[in-house]
């Protein structure tokens, strides 16, 4: 099973793997062999590939989608670095500056709720990977 | 320069094919998605009925010797802004490079916004920083329309100044059409389950797109950008060879022709000698 993740500048990951672990919007889905076709939105969060050879790769990755289709995975997401680029002051201060953002209005506290998910969960990962 | 501007052409070339493959799944997403039935309704994809503001985005270089890049991309730039302007209440400018914004301050146009940090190699993050400001603006009602002018990439030997209206992001809505009319092959008419509904997800990808089509953009602007320049400097590379040939040719006849006057003089003064 092949799994691709593009971001808008590059392909980040192209690789052969034995089962997929992907952060949805509302938690982690698996995918392994032959999995039904299926679209789902992302969330922000660790991306887990198992290798051939049983080793587990960690990636973070941030929002997006994700499509598997005739055991190829493909993920389209803004961001994607390994786990261990993870910056855990920078993801601290961005979740800092996404709690200070106003939320005056319908609009503003949706765009606000959805950075400030998306903040929490990056620090999670950086959390996550600065205890490995 | 020639050759600086080649180098650089190859690394934004590269990038924007790179980028592009990012663009063609979220097309083939749209696809997918128009099949499955969802109505495409998103209100980032309907025209909105006020026309209070909009912005326009000029993407300019921050240095010349590129031939008639900038001349053309600011041409097309001014008609746009005029034919808003008769439209809307106001227009404000965000202005990339500092070439369009020496030319529109000259001409006393107001900017509202300029950026100058954008080389060969603009970054996702930097495009997007721009790409949310705007759709946040647009989303909470302030702005009505954002259009975009660059220079749009074809192909290695054309490219033209381009005028593009990205919020609302009507060109998406017409590759729904497209994408569910034409015969896809068999294998892209799977029957893909939602997750959690298309509707969610359509929510999700017009946003994306926008980002990806304003990133495109950028691309193609430092694509063009780099290939206007290396044709300019090839020009004056080639020119500038014709002219030292023709000036190395008139210093040895002037030269030549002293020479011979003077040994006339020579041979003159002898013979009246002897």
């Amino acid at each position: 099973m092949k799994c691709v993740a593009v971001t808008p500048e590059k392909t980040v990951v192209e690789r052969e793997t034995k089962f997929v672990v992907v952060p949805l919007y509302d938690g982690e889905y698996a995918i392994g062999v032959g999995h039904t076709p299926v679209v789902g939105r992302l969330g922000a969060g660790e991306l887990r590939l198992t290798l051939d050879d049983d080793s587990v790769e960690r990636w973070y990755v941030e929002g997006g989608f994700v499509e598997a289709a005739n055991d190829v995975v493909s993920l389209l997401t803004t961001r994607a670095c390994k786990f261990s680029e993870l910056d855990l002051n920078e993801a601290t201060q961005a979740l800092n500056d996404a709690l200070n953002r106003p939320a005056t209005s319908p609009e503003l506290r949706e765009i606000k709720t959805k950075a400030v998910a998306t903040a929490r969960a990056r620090v999670r990962a950086a959390e996550k990977a600065a205890r490995r | 320069m020639e050759l600086v501007a080649t180098a650089q052409f190859r690394r934004a070339m590269e990038r924007a094919v790179a980028a592009g493959a990012y663009s063609e799944r979220i097309v083939r997403l749209v696809g997918d998605l128009a099949r499955a039935g969802g109505d495409a309704s998103h209100p980032l994809l309907d025209e909105r009925e006020s026309s209070k503001k909009a912005v326009l985005l000029i993407l300019t270089a921050n240095r010349g010797m590129c031939g008639g890049y900038n001349g053309g991309v600011l041409r097309t730039a001014v008609a746009r802004l005029e034919e808003l302007t008769r439209t809307f209440e106001e227009v404000e400018l965000y202005v990339v490079g500092k070439r369009g914004f020496s030319y529109l301050t000259y001409r006393d146009y107001k900017i509202a916004r300029s950026f100058f940090d954008f080389e060969d190699k603009p970054t996702f993050a930097e495009v997007d920083a721009i790409a949310s400001e705007l759709l946040e603006r647009y989303q909470t009602g302030e702005i009505d329309r954002l259009d975009v002018v660059y220079s749009k990439f074809y192909s290695i030997s054309k490219q033209r100044p381009s005028a593009e209206t990205i919020l609302p992001l009507t060109e998406l809505a017409a590759t729904d059409g497209d994408e569910s009319a034409e015969d896809a092959p068999s294998e892209s008419r799977l029957q893909f389950e939602f997750l959690p509904s298309p509707r969610s997800v359509l929510e999700e990808i017009v946003p994306t797109a926008f980002r990806a089509k304003t990133f495109k953009c950028f691309l193609d602007a430092a694509v063009g950008e780099q290939i206007a320049r290396m044709v300019a400097m090839k020009a004056a590379t080639e020119n500038a060879d014709e002219m030292i040939s023709s000036l190395t040719t008139t210093y040895n006849r002037a030269r030549q022709g002293q020479i011979t006057n003077e040994i006339l003089e020579v041979v003159g003064g002898a013979n009246a000698l002897s």
